[in-house]
């Protein structure tokens, strides 16, 4: 991955959830870097050195004839602009209101070839109260996109809560995305290297980590959004699986709000960095695997209604 | 040709000349008495190029005019002097001498500005304002279903036109009743050109291609076949030809003979691998100036396959090119901060 590009954090979470709080945080901490930051209103931001613009968040549909693919146009000009400037800014943080689906900010960061170029998306942080989350997933579709398109889960107010409540909030948030990083907070405070500019780093580690047992835990309530993990320990062939991971895209897009992989290609010695969006896939090279870690690939699919023996006769057909 | 591309002079050594200003060059515009140039960077800075010190860069000069990027620029209504809008949310009138007078500040960047003699316009996110040529009176307040992306008069500026999501909106300037005429189609529309007769709207799109209507009756167009997004368009004097960027060469559509539809576009001064990025038709020729993402510039005739190069490579994209008002000189600006100025009527 090129370290010339910026660094996007986009940071979600619903109303209430500590957005603002955390965002605050970021930005007065005594960190040295500078940050442009994109709000969709001015609140009491406003931090000396950090550039803050006011957004409206402005959807459009493309005319790729991808089906779900909307974008947001406001990002790409503004980003387009500020991205002019050399050595301006050490990362951009994209605040969405509570309400929104992070899909059109994340596609976003697939269609336009010149943030392509310039910036890549580092995170999705969501911003989640601890105290009031079972009651949102329940009544709000928004709030399950929101988990599911996280890198990164902050989970805030936890202060509120005894262990045993934590960890059954835990446990349904992994529920819908297993691949997510989840940190506890109170009051957004939160070590920033935990938020920003982690790279390929949480995506490598969490499907490391990821345990396979998760893969039995198919009963959700979030109407049936849910996560699936796969691993083949040989080599794939890389033809093979572009093929297989595009018409699955074309097909079933709709319904995958994200899928995300560490591969290894025959004859490649670096990995191969996967992340999809709905219908939108990229990816890139990060680097030799260490001695210890194998040649494993694995990918996780977080949407609904997912087919597993399917998903997984597929994957494992890539195998070189 | 004889030299070696690397041992030959370029033109613009010997009839213009250049300075690294070091921040990326956002616009360039020339004074309707074609006595200055001015060009706008990322920083907020206008550098003003009078005509009579073109060869002469220690007489350009550099304004603080904004807070964060130059967004847009354009001639004023006045014979001197320029307008530009930036990301400070500002509107600022330039005087020839480099005095900056704020004419508005809002909550949004203002990101286009186009004038006539008569009225000015501007837009700061979906509002589009009609000044009158002072700058001092708000005529009107126009809204649209988005952010404007792009701001044209017609010739005789009676006629607006602002793009944004899902087409263009035309306006009658001096109309009592504000009455849209909409043009309409899916898709974001990142840019705008009207043909100098009147005939027809073309807009850049996100997807790599234009989109036309015919203002007669409202007929669409569709040009595209680009490798790359449209950041640039501009039409002949005389309406015949539309030159855009996007492709390893200057696109030109032919605007007669019942074109563009149906017609394959034209390519003028093909560079292989090497993007066109900026172009700018001549205000009286039949001739387009063409910059290219190496930093290369050069003139094309739309009749013939002539290609006269201005300068060849490494100065950074070609963010923006700006004839005077007879053609006699012209400026452009590269993303690596270079801005060069070249008389082409000189003769030695």
């Amino acid at each position: 991955m090129s370290e010339t590009k910026i660094p996007v954090t986009v940071l979600t979470g619903f109303l209430g959830a500590g957005k603002t709080t955390l965002l605050n945080h970021i930005l007065s901490a005594g960190h040295g870097r500078k940050y442009a930051v994109l709000v969709n209103e001015f609140g009491e931001l406003g931090v000396d050195g950090d550039l803050v613009v006011d957004a409206d968040e402005e959807v459009f549909e493309t005319n790729n004839g991808c089906i779900c693919c909307t974008v947001r146009g406001d990002l790409i000009r503004i980003l387009g602009s500020l991205l002019r400037r050399r050595n301006k800014f050490d990362g951009i943080i994209v605040e969405t209101t509570g309400l929104a689906d992070p899909a059109p900010v994340a596609q976003t960061f697939f269609v336009d070839d010149n943030l392509r170029e310039k910036a890549r998306l580092d995170a999705v942080v969501t911003v989640v109260d601890a105290f009031n989350v079972s009651r949102t997933l329940d009544e709000s579709h928004e709030a399950v996109s929101q988990i599911a398109f996280a890198d990164v889960i902050v989970l805030n107010k936890t202060d509120l809560l005894d262990e045993a409540a934590l960890e059954a909030v835990e446990a349904r948030l992994r529920g819908i995305n297993a691949s997510v990083k989840i940190h506890r907070a109170c009051h957004g405070k939160i070590a920033l290297e935990n938020v920003l500019d982690r790279g390929g780093f949480d995506l490598a580690r969490a499907l490391e980590t990821m345990p396979d047992f998760l893969e039995n835990n198919e009963h959700t309530h979030e109407e049936g959004v849910t996560s699936m993990s796969f691993s083949v320990s040989e080599p794939l062939d890389e033809q093979r699986f572009q093929a297989w991971i595009g018409a699955l895209l074309q097909e079933r897009g709709a319904d995958i709000l994200r899928a995300k992989g560490i591969l290894h290609f025959a004859g490649q010695k670096e990995r191969f960095a996967f992340q999809a969006v709905h219908m939108m896939a990229d990816g890139d090279y990060i680097g030799p695997a260490r001695a210890e870690e194998g040649q494993e690939s694995r990918i996780v699919f977080i949407g609904r209604d997912l087919n597993r023996p399917q998903l997984r006769r597929g994957f494992e057909s890539c195998r070189a | 040709m004889s030299a070696v591309a690397g041992e030959m002079t370029e033109l613009l050594a010997t009839r213009g000349a250049e300075k690294v200003f070091g921040s990326a060059v956002t616009a360039a515009s020339c004074a309707r008495d074609g006595q200055t140039f001015a060009l706008g960077t990322v920083d907020g800075d206008i550098v003003l190029v009078p005509v009579a010190g073109l060869k002469h860069p220690e007489t350009w000069t550099r304004v603080e005019a904004h807070d964060g990027a130059v967004l847009c620029l354009a001639p004023d209504t006045g014979k001197e002097g320029f307008l530009t809008g930036g990301e400070d949310n500002r509107l600022c009138r330039i005087g020839p001498d480099g005095t900056v007078t704020e004419l508005h500040k809002g909550r949004r960047w203002v990101e286009c500005v186009a004038s006539t003699p008569g009225h000015i316009a501007f837009s700061a996110g979906k509002q589009l304002e009609i000044r009158d040529s002072s700058g001092e009176t708000t005529l009107k307040t126009l809204e649209h279903p988005s952010t404007v992306t792009g701001i044209v008069f017609d010739t005789k500026g009676k006629r607006v036109a602002a793009s944004h999501y899902n087409g263009v909106s035309v306006w009658f300037v001096q109309a009592r009743v504000d009455t849209v005429r909409p043009l309409e189609w899916k898709g974001s529309h990142t840019a705008i050109a009207i043909h100098p007769g009147g005939e027809a709207i073309v807009t850049a799109m996100q997807e790599n291609d234009l989109h036309g209507w015919r203002l007669s009756d409202g007929h669409n167009m569709r040009m595209s076949g680009y490798p790359r997004r449209v950041s640039s368009l501009s039409f002949t004097r005389n309406g015949r030809w539309l030159a855009t960027s996007g492709a390893d060469a200057i696109v030109l559509w032919p605007f007669f003979g019942g074109g563009p539809m149906g017609k394959p576009p034209t390519e003028l001064a093909r560079l292989p691998g090497v993007f066109c990025s900026a172009v700018c038709a001549h205000p009286k020729s039949d001739i387009i100036a063409a910059g290219f993402e190496d930093g290369s510039v050069l003139l094309a005739e739309t009749g013939s396959e002539r290609v006269l190069p201005i300068c060849l490579g490494k100065r950074g994209r070609v963010s923006t090119l700006c004839f005077s008002p007879f053609g006699g000189m012209m400026v452009f600006g590269t993303e690596d901060g270079c801005v060069a100025a070249i008389d082409l009527s000189a003769s030695d």
